[in-house]
């Protein structure tokens, strides 16, 4: 069947803005998806790359113990057959001594052979290669190293029975990015020295490590598979660099995942849009196609021409798309600046271009089915009787709706990479959708019922139920796009009021733990100011209500669990940040109590985790004595988790005599509190300090930029929704201005005009963001508070504005679409109005 | 004499189509006086439809100049014409227009609604009853037959009791028995309001029965007779 | 200004919010099982007319990574029963716990009124490199202050791992006997006599002793509990 070139092009050019809004819809329904699938791939790369830094092989084994000859044997031969390289390094602490050995350091000393490491670097302070510098009988030492034992490069350093020469300072080590919670400082020596230190074998512990590393890195997973079948259960670890548990890699896999959903959701809006789209089109033309029908056209032809007219449409979409997923994908290092390594290459394969395409085939095809599929309903009869009557609508769209889910999965499941959730997903949209659909029908049919006082209000309400008319359509298009970005937003805020606004500038920045009974008046004399110290009590919970905690079963809980050891504290008031959410006060009446029993409040995230209620009877271990306490109040935080917290908290007295060390939380100007630190700790050795205030910084900025990236997704979800409406109105703007001429005719002036049309927009976006704030904010808050577990603030100014904006957008639009009409004679129109 | 209810002077109407000029009108001159009944008569395309919305100020001459009750509507805006339409002047079409979301009832109301008639539900509900469509009252356009449809259409163009009725081609869309009951009931209600009618149609039945017979011919006047 | 940011700035920002999290929530990263787990309600220390003997010490005491039964106290309690010796052994390990730890804790455990205490700390100062000389004065000021209360005092003895170096390993293995011939207390050489080393009695990080390694130990311990037995009832 061929297809009629200039048939198509005449379409085209009459089709005018709807087609244009096609056009846009699948490139952003692409658009996104397509940078983001790129960006995916380059990120993954990357994190590899650093976990290999991190690791120092694509595979490594660990042991406390001396790696078993027979892996060794294994390791040994497959090296030779698969050509890959090994060493081994050892780990362990030592006492290290001076010249002199006057003066000792708890050093941790790392044993490396020459061609250390194969991934990663060890800066060195000459600059050389740590495999050049390090020769048997010399070390590499940290920098603290030759502070506390004053000592100089060149100088000498006793290990063991061995008196090594220092050569150099090592000051930085991939491995070993964080010193935060290492004992002491590093030395390096030579794997062959290690024997003559008289510091290895029966009764030392040391750590045991082998690195792999791969010609090719890809065999990494089989070869590790080979390795963990020979290698000691519990013993013997074998990891690869890929499935190392990076914390970066989880964090960069939620924040796709979430980027992802947004993307899809974009995808979505965008598929509604081009159906929108596309059935104005069809509407527009439907005359045409009745006139072309009566002359003898069959429906195959017509699908054809039609076909043809998509398919050109959606391969512009496409490509200009995959172009907007370049661009955009440009705009990464921008946006992610900071949250990655640098050498991340920000490439644009041309399998992403591939991919984008492949992609606007689908989301095209998808999404036009059931609008083409209605073109076999226009009767040739329609040119002569002008009201269309209503057609019962076949098995058409139902089999459309299941091929738009069945995609929706496996795109959803495609993109997020998980069944469960791709399907949850799904459902839950389409779930959306029905109670949207159910809802719209409802406040229609109120609507319908209600005496409204004026001409204009009551003119437009019933122009929402012309026969024909296609309210309920927009109705539940609108909800649908409203109540999805909507529910981005909140989820957003909400994530972010956790996150970042609930971490203010006066919140304490240096932490100070392990503060003794007998120190607290020194540390206060140290601090200055007053502080407050909270005390600190270890202890296990034994049982609720006389039902022992089973600790086999609290291990396998994913959150927090009741078997492990709690620090407890005694206080009498509530903090700034708590508030009582069950029971009268804090202890309630103290009097009440049995003997022997005393007041404790608990916190409702430990209380929800062990279904811990007001009046229960808690009993504790507290460093050998146990202690029976009744819950007098469930405390809730109104702040973010990054305040400090005591699940339990007592009523003071009965626990003042325990075993308890102190914790003090100070804010500080960032520029002091090094100075304060080293006072602390000269005075105090004991007491380590945390300074949390780099910590907050980095935090917060890290938060902010977060939140540009989610807003930059977040907005072409917008402009989706913003399309959709568009469309929506475009697509229904004929039946409105037919009417609108006749209002004219019988003597409506402008004003009158304008208030009918502006209150029909209104009524349309009042009744769709009334609903869309409901979905969206039972959605957003059933989100926060079953999946990332936060406290929930609905944000009803937000919900107040996207209600505003929706009717000032609309009604916009809706005059837009129809003002023409409103200074022009109506003759013309009404000449259009005979003429067809 | 009374002064004219309709007066135009000079009225042509052309359409620019490309480089094409299509004259439509040309310089037609007429005057009406009150209660007329007056008939545009022609072939098809010969220019009545265009003559009347210009007459009625649903469009805008090209040149010349309209005169409704001796207001000069040549160039008034739509807001200036819109109280014109609602109360001096009442409109009949060949395709009805009646707003499709509305009852027959409705939209009898409409126009004594937008003029504030607080008795506007009384007097469509008398106008209905009037022409026997009492029953189909809360019916929607597209529930009517044709011919219900013109007769509410007429009701809606007589509820604010207006000067001049124009109508055009009321039959064109009627098979012959409702043609024939809608001009009685148009001629009726002409009596009984006291209206000026004119009326474009190519029937000869109505013609005969006019006071004054105005004929076009390719947008040009052509006779402009009063029946004796 | 750091020109040259470390790979990855994230990931140490990451990890120390994480850990200043965590320290400040008060999570400690050990999950272990109760040190023991009594039968609830019935206010034993009222009611037992048995003699008490506490077993204060840290993870080698609470029985990190086994069943609170199978910790050296639950064991013992055990084998002194079947013995006739009419006695509760109260778990008071705490993991982690340093001499110091102990030493300020001492008093608390007054609370339970112990016939005796057995005392197993330092092993966690001797991991972390912790002078012995401070080591020493802690578990002595703990020794003084049980002996004021005219408690009978069992001593676990402690050595360290080898490749802290021999000076460190003979100063450290030293306290003990030295203190237990000064203060006149029964000591128990090495707590972890014949399961130290051997990997068959120890759990998969080589340091806890498993299931078997209790019983060794409970049997090894057995002898200078029932010393310690003989001179309190005098």
């Amino acid at each position: 069947m061929m297809i009629h070139y200039r048939f198509l092009l005449e379409e085209l050019r009459y089709g005018g803005k709807q087609v244009l809004t096609f056009v846009v819809c699948v490139a952003l329904s692409i658009a996104t998806l397509t940078a983001l699938n790129s960006f995916r791939r380059d990120i993954h790369g990357s994190l590899i790359d650093e976990a290999r830094a991190l690791q120092g092989g694509d595979i490594i084994i660990h042991a406390h113990q001396p790696i078993s000859e027979e892996l060794e044997g294994t390791i040994d031969t497959l090296a030779q057959e698969q050509d890959f390289q090994q060493q081994s390094t050892l780990e362990f602490y030592t006492v290290a001594l001076s010249e002199d050995k006057d003066t000792s350091l708890f050093s941790s000393i790392k044993a490396v052979e020459s061609s250390y490491p194969f991934f990663g670097t060890i800066e060195i302070a000459s600059g050389r290669k740590l495999g050049e510098v390090l020769k048997p009988g010399s070390v590499v030492v940290a920098q603290e190293v030759l502070e506390r034992l004053d000592l100089a490069v060149g100088g000498l350093l006793n290990i063991g029975d061995v008196a090594f020469e220092i050569a150099d300072v090592v000051t930085f080590e991939s491995m070993r990015p964080v010193s935060f919670l290492t004992l002491g400082p590093r030395i390096f020596v030579s794997m062959a020295d290690v024997d003559r230190l008289g510091l290895l074998g029966r009764g030392s512990r040391v750590e045991h490590e082998i690195l792999i590393q791969l010609a090719d890195p890809a065999n990494a997973d089989r070869l590790s598979e080979t390795l963990s079948a020979v290698a000691t259960p519990r013993v013997e670890r074998v990891e690869t660099a890929k499935n190392a548990r990076s914390r970066v890699k989880v964090f960069f896999d939620n924040l796709l995942f979430f980027l992802s959903c947004i993307s899809i959701l974009t995808l979505m809006l965008s598929g509604i849009g081009m159906q929108g789209s596309l059935s104005a089109i069809l509407y527009q033309k439907q005359n045409v196609i009745a006139v072309t029908k009566a002359f003898g056209a069959s429906n195959r032809y017509l699908l054809i021409q039609y076909l043809a007219m998509v398919s050109f449409m959606g391969a512009c979409g496409s490509v200009i798309g995959v172009i907007a997923g370049y661009l955009i994908k440009r705009l990464f290092p921008l946006l992610f600046r900071d949250l990655l390594p640098q050498d991340v290459g920000y490439a644009f394969h041309p399998v992403d271009a591939l991919e984008g395409i492949v992609l606007g085939i689908f989301v095209v095809t998808v999404f036009t089915l059931l609008p083409l599929h209605r073109l076999g309903a226009v009767k040739p009869v329609m040119i002569f009787r002008h009201e269309t009557g209503s057609e019962k609508p076949g098995a058409a769209p139902l089999l459309a709706g299941i091929i738009c889910t069945v995609f929706l999965i496996l795109l959803v499941v495609r993109q997020i990479d998980d069944l469960k959730i791709g399907i949850f997903f799904v459902i839950g949209l389409i779930l959306l959708i029905g109670t949207v659909a159910l809802a719209a029908s409802a406040s229609l049919w109120l609507l319908k019922r209600s005496t409204l006082p004026t001409l204009a209000l009551r003119q437009s309400a019933k122009s929402l139920y012309r026969p024909g008319n296609a309210s309920r359509s927009i109705v539940i298009t609108l909800t649908s796009a409203i109540s999805v970005l909507l529910l981005i937003f909140l989820l957003k805020l909400n994530l972010f009021a956790t996150f970042i606004e609930s971490y203010p500038e006066n919140a304490p920045n240096l932490f100070c733990i392990d503060i003794q009974q007998d120190q607290k008046d020194l540390f206060q004399s140290v601090v200055g100011e007053e502080v407050v110290m909270f005390p600190v009590i270890r202890a296990r919970l034994l049982s609720i209500n006389n039902t022992m905690i089973n600790a086999e079963q609290e291990r396998q809980r994913k959150t927090d669990n009741l078997g492990r050891e709690f620090n407890l504290t005694y206080r009498e008031t509530l903090l700034e940040d708590e508030i009582i959410s069950d029971g009268n006060s804090l202890f309630g009446d103290s009097k009440s109590l049995p003997s022997g029993v005393v007041a404790l409040s608990v916190l409702d995230s430990i209380a929800e985790i062990g279904e811990i209620g007001l009046h229960d009877r808690l009993r504790f271990n507290i460093q050998g004595v146990e202690i029976d306490a009744q819950v007098t109040s469930i405390r809730s935080r109104t702040k973010s988790r990054l305040y400090p917290f005591f699940y339990f908290v007592f009523d003071s007295g009965t626990l003042e005599a325990a075993p308890q060390t102190f914790f003090a939380a100070m804010h500080l100007p960032k520029s002091l509190i090094p100075d304060m630190i080293t006072a602390i700790t000269a005075q105090l050795p004991n007491v380590s300090t945390i300074n949390v205030a780099d910590m907050a910084d980095r935090f917060g900025q890290l938060m902010k930029r977060l939140s540009v990236i989610v807003t930059f997704f977040a907005s072409f979800s917008i402009m989706a929704g913003c399309l959709i409406l568009v469309s929506t109105i475009f697509a229904t703007r004929l039946d409105r201005i037919k009417e609108t001429v006749y209002y004219k005719v019988l003597g409506a002036d402008s004003s009158i005009v304008l208030r009918i049309l502006s209150y029909e927009h209104a009524m349309l976006a009042f009744l769709s963001s009334l609903m869309a704030v409901l979905f969206a904010e039972a959605a957003a808050w059933l989100i926060c508070r079953n999946v990332f577990d936060i406290a929930y603030h609905p944000h009803w100014h937000v919900a107040a504005l996207t209600v505003l904006s929706s009717i000032i957008l609309l009604v916009l639009i809706g005059l837009a679409s129809s003002v023409g009409i409103i200074r022009q004679r109506p003759a013309v129109y009404l000449q259009q109005q005979n003429s067809v | 004499m009374s002064s004219p209810i309709l007066k135009a002077a000079h009225v042509s109407k052309h359409y620019n189509i490309g480089e094409r000029r299509a004259v439509v009108l040309h310089n037609v001159s007429l005057e009406l006086e009150p209660g007329e009944f007056a008939v545009i008569s022609g072939a098809s395309g010969s220019g009545k439809t265009t003559l009347l919305t210009i007459l009625s100020g649903l469009d805008k001459p090209s040149n010349g100049r309209v005169w409704l009750a001796d207001e000069d509507i040549t160039d008034l805006d739509e807001n200036g014409l819109a109280p014109l339409r609602n109360r001096l002047i009442g409109f009949v079409f060949q395709a009805f227009h009646l707003v499709p979301s509305l009852t027959s009832l409705e939209n009898i109301m409409f126009p004594a609604e937008l003029n504030r008639d607080p008795e506007a539900s009384e007097k469509a509900s008398h106008l209905l009853n009037r022409v026997g469509l009492w029953e189909q009252r809360d019916n929607r356009p597209e529930q009517l037959s044709g011919g219900e449809k013109q007769r509410v259409a007429i009701c809606r163009a007589l509820i604010n009791n207006p000067r001049l009725v124009f109508a055009d081609e009321p039959t064109g869309n009627l098979d012959s028995e409702n043609s024939r009951e809608v001009v009685e009931l148009l001629l009726e209600l002409q009596q009984e309001f006291n209206t000026t009618l004119l009326l474009a149609t190519h029937s000869s039945a109505i013609t005969d029965r006019a006071d004054r017979i105005l004929s076009l011919h390719d947008g040009r006047l052509v006779k402009n007779d009063i029946r004796p | 200004m750091i020109t040259t940011i470390k790979p990855n700035v994230l990931s140490r920002t990451i990890l120390l919010f994480m850990m200043a999290v965590i320290l400040l929530a008060g999570i400690s990263c050990d999950s272990s099982p109760p040190p023991e787990q009594q039968e609830p309600a019935e206010n034993k220390t009222m009611t037992d007319s048995r003699g008490v003997i506490v077993a204060m010490g840290d993870s080698l005491t609470s029985g990190l990574g086994v069943p609170p039964e199978d910790a050296y106290p639950a064991q013992l309690e055990r084998l002194l029963a079947e013995r006739g010796h009419d006695y509760r052994v109260i778990n008071a390990g705490i993991s982690g716990e340093t001499s110091s730890g102990a030493r300020s804790r001492v008093n608390w455990v007054l609370k339970l009124k112990p016939d005796i205490v057995i005392l197993e700390t330092g092993a966690n100062d001797g991991l972390r490199g912790i002078d012995p000389a401070l080591i020493e004065d802690n578990i002595e000021q703990i020794i003084v202050r049980l002996k004021q209360e005219d408690i009978t005092i069992v001593l676990a003895g402690m050595m360290m791992v080898t490749n802290l170096g021999k000076d460190y390993i003979a100063n450290f293995k030293s306290i003990y006997p030295r203190l237990a011939q000064k203060h006149q207390v029964i000591l128990m050489p090495f707590f972890l006599q014949d399961t130290a080393t051997e990997t068959s009695k120890n759990q998969a990080d080589g340091i806890h002793p498993n299931s078997e390694g209790y019983s060794i130990i409970t049997a090894n311990l057995l002898p200078f509990v029932e010393k310690a037995i003989t001179s309190d009832s005098q």
